[in-house]
């Protein structure tokens, strides 16, 4: 189904999308006011860019090195081409340790590798350990956002699902008793674990050694509890040096949250006493998108998830419409490169407004990738009616240099000043169940003014 | 295999080499009172700071910000309280239900309230998150102003297992509310001395 279609139906609970628009744009707010906070931010987004440009340009040589200084550390190292290699190395190793009970912290890979069906397939149990990873794991759902993986689920549905799985009490879905409950069934899960799994945010070369962030201190949890640790990375994780983490991690969770830095930013360096860590390095379509001269530069994406929180159409058709492990505008210039047919319409979900662009901490050009993604499969695909149309305008208008840079400009300002005119007219099937009959008894200007106060 | 794969496809794809930018640190200084930002941005992260005229003076401190802890595990030699030893043999599993760590952090970093403590400061890795409650505690003169200064003090150390801790745990995964105490430590408190 196309990205349209499930946001179509997405949208027949309005309450909940203008929710979710809101709660997001909330979090991009924050990202605002912690950017604002720190000297020299643009200088940060621009070396950040280009310390990624330089990793890429000698990814061999670095991962070369990373094993080198890992193995040094007495830590164990993988490589996998693919996810079914990926999920291989990981059996084998919980099977060497003779692990059932497995609990696994955020890592976008593994949900990409699609490992949980995998393991569960030979009778190991794994468990998100991640809050919001967890209700999405009982409900039997996806993440919808990469690092609010249940922005999609309202604490009343949260509520419904602990009663079933948890057996709490109703609680009209009040936020502390829920967390505090998963607190008391993960403990358990923790000291329980005979193996652990975790995602890895940066990969130093230089050390050999692994950063990991978390705000709730689940990947710790698992890995300092259980005898084995295996962590996941993309051949894309690398950074040169320790003090590039200077750089990336004052990026990181202001861009994600608006938080200063992640609640644990942990280094592992080498194993503990009688434990032991594993890393598994994936390619699994990195080194094909890193062929492509226009794209590139997406593997610079260290996850932040800002993107999502400043896109229009994220906000306003959630992440599972994307049906793609990494949703929004960073997830549609990367599942087209795995998946052509299947992810034809994301590039088409985007205004091109660019501020996905303009927000994101390692200065992807995001935006001009999704309309490059649009002219490979203009060519190759057939498109429905409604992107033909929206096409021809955007094709003409960005044929021309200084005509798209004119109307980039209004696009940004109209989308300041009039987002919902902008977002939702009807060409846009995303914004099918809008509000717009309304609008007939008053003219523009004043619904305008008052929907704007109502709707920040 | 998949390393050779993978070595040979990225050789083949790769563009050709960019260089590796300079980093101009002045670009990020900025003229900032340590202790005072530091104070802020601890209170921002949702931690609490005490600042003690006298180390002699933790333990009522301590007793008084805890009073219903019993299993007290403490990494300082400035504090009686400890009522649990461990070292480095201790079966983690065992610290399932302290309720208190006391542990030193080496310094801190003003920009976003962050403490760095490592597996010298404690010989259990988990002990930090499993403990229901943590205490640092930090000599006030040992901060520094952001986290390109923190990676030159910790570039020396001896690798094995360290980490920024800023605040306590926390998720808002349930709605965007934010809860303190998620599966880490439920409170920090950053005694500095
Ligand atoms: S593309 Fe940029 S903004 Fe989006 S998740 Fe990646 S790093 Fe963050």
């Amino acid at each position: 189904m196309s990205h349209s279609k499930k946001a179509a139906i997405f949208n027949k609970d309005e309450a909940k999308v203008n929710w979710h628009d809101k709660a997001l744009w909330y979090v991009r707010e924050k990202r605002d006011n912690a950017a604002h906070g720190v000297k020299g931010w643009e200088y940060l987004r621009d070396t950040a860019s280009k310390i990624k440009g330089n990793v890429l340009s000698n990814l061999d040589n670095y991962l070369i090195e990373f094993e080198a200084n890992a193995i040094k550390n007495n830590i164990k190292v993988h490589w996998a081409s693919n996810a079914e290699e990926h999920n291989k190395i990981v059996h084998k190793i919980l099977e060497e340790h003779n692990a059932k009970n497995v609990v696994k912290s955020k890592s976008m890979l593994t949900e990409e590798c699609h490992l949980n069906p995998f393991l569960e397939a030979k009778g190991i149990e794994v468990v998100d350990t991640d809050l919001g990873e967890y209700i999405v794991q009982i409900a039997e759902e996806t993440p919808s956002h990469i690092v609010l993986p249940a922005i999609h689920k309202t604490k009343e549905e949260v509520d419904e699902l602990f009663q079933e799985h948890l057996g709490t009490n109703p609680s009209n879905g009040n936020p502390e008793y829920l967390t505090n409950e998963a607190r008391k069934h993960l403990l358990n899960k923790f000291i329980e674990a005979d193996g652990a799994i975790t995602g890895v945010n940066f990969a130093i070369a230089e050390t050999g050694g692994i950063v990991v962030c978390t705000n709730e201190g689940n990947a710790d949890m698992g890995a300092h509890l259980a005898p084995v640790h295996i962590a996941c990375m993309g051949i894309e994780k690398i950074i040169p040096k320790e003090a590039d983490l200077g750089v990336f991690l004052r990026l990181l969770a202001r861009s994600a949250t608006g938080q200063p830095i992640t609640t644990y930013s942990s280094h592992f360096n080498k194993p503990a006493e009688g434990t032991e860590i594993h890393i598994v390095i994936v390619d699994n379509g990195r080194t094909e998108q890193l062929s492509r001269e226009d794209f590139r530069s997406s593997l610079h994406c260290i996850r932040c998830g800002a993107c999502m929180n400043t896109c229009p159409i994220y906000r306003r058709s959630g992440g599972h419409s994307y049906d793609a492990t990494i949703p929004g505008p960073i997830g549609s210039i990367l599942s087209p490169g795995k998946d052509l047919k299947k992810h034809s319409s994301l590039p088409f979900a985007s205004t091109l407004c660019g501020s996905c662009s303009n927000v994101c901490p390692v200065k992807i050009n995001i935006h001009e990738q999704l309309y490059k993604w649009r002219q490979i499969i203009v060519k190759e695909e057939s498109q429905p009616v409604v992107k033909k149309s929206i096409l021809k305008i955007t094709g003409k208008v960005l044929g021309n240099r200084t005509l798209y840079n004119l109307v980039g400009k209004s696009a940004r300002f109209m989308l300041k000043y009039a987002p919902r005119f902008m977002v939702y007219s009807k060409l846009n099937t995303w914004g099918k169940a809008r509000e717009l009959p309304e609008v007939k008894n008053e003219n523009f200007d004043t619904w305008y003014k008052i929907n704007r106060k109502n709707n920040g | 295999m998949g390393r050779d794969a993978i070595l040979k496809a990225i050789q083949k794809n790769k563009p050709s080499l960019i260089p590796l930018p300079e980093i101009n640190l002045d670009a990020f200084e900025e003229p900032i009172d340590l202790l005072e930002t530091f104070k802020e941005k601890v209170a921002l992260v949702g931690g609490r700071i005490i600042a003690l005229d006298a180390i002699k003076n933790i333990d009522s401190e301590i007793q008084k910000l805890y009073p219903n802890a019993s299993k007290i595990i403490s990494c300082i030699k400035e504090s009686n309280l400890g009522t649990i030893s461990i070292s480095e043999k201790t079966n983690p599993h065992e610290l399932e239900a302290v309720d208190l760590a006391i542990i030193n952090g080496e310094f801190g970093v003003a920009e976003n309230g962050a403490v760095w403590i490592s597996e010298d400061n404690f010989p259990i890795r988990v002990l930090p998150f499993i403990s229901n409650d943590l205490v640092i505690i930090l000599n006030k003169e040992k901060l520094c102003s952001n986290l390109h200064e923190a990676y030159k003090l910790i570039s020396e150390r001896n690798r094995t297992f360290g980490l920024f801790i800023s605040g306590p745990s926390k998720t808002a995964d349930i709605e965007q509310c934010l809860v303190i105490g998620a599966q880490g430590a439920m409170s920090l408190t950053i005694i500095l001395v």
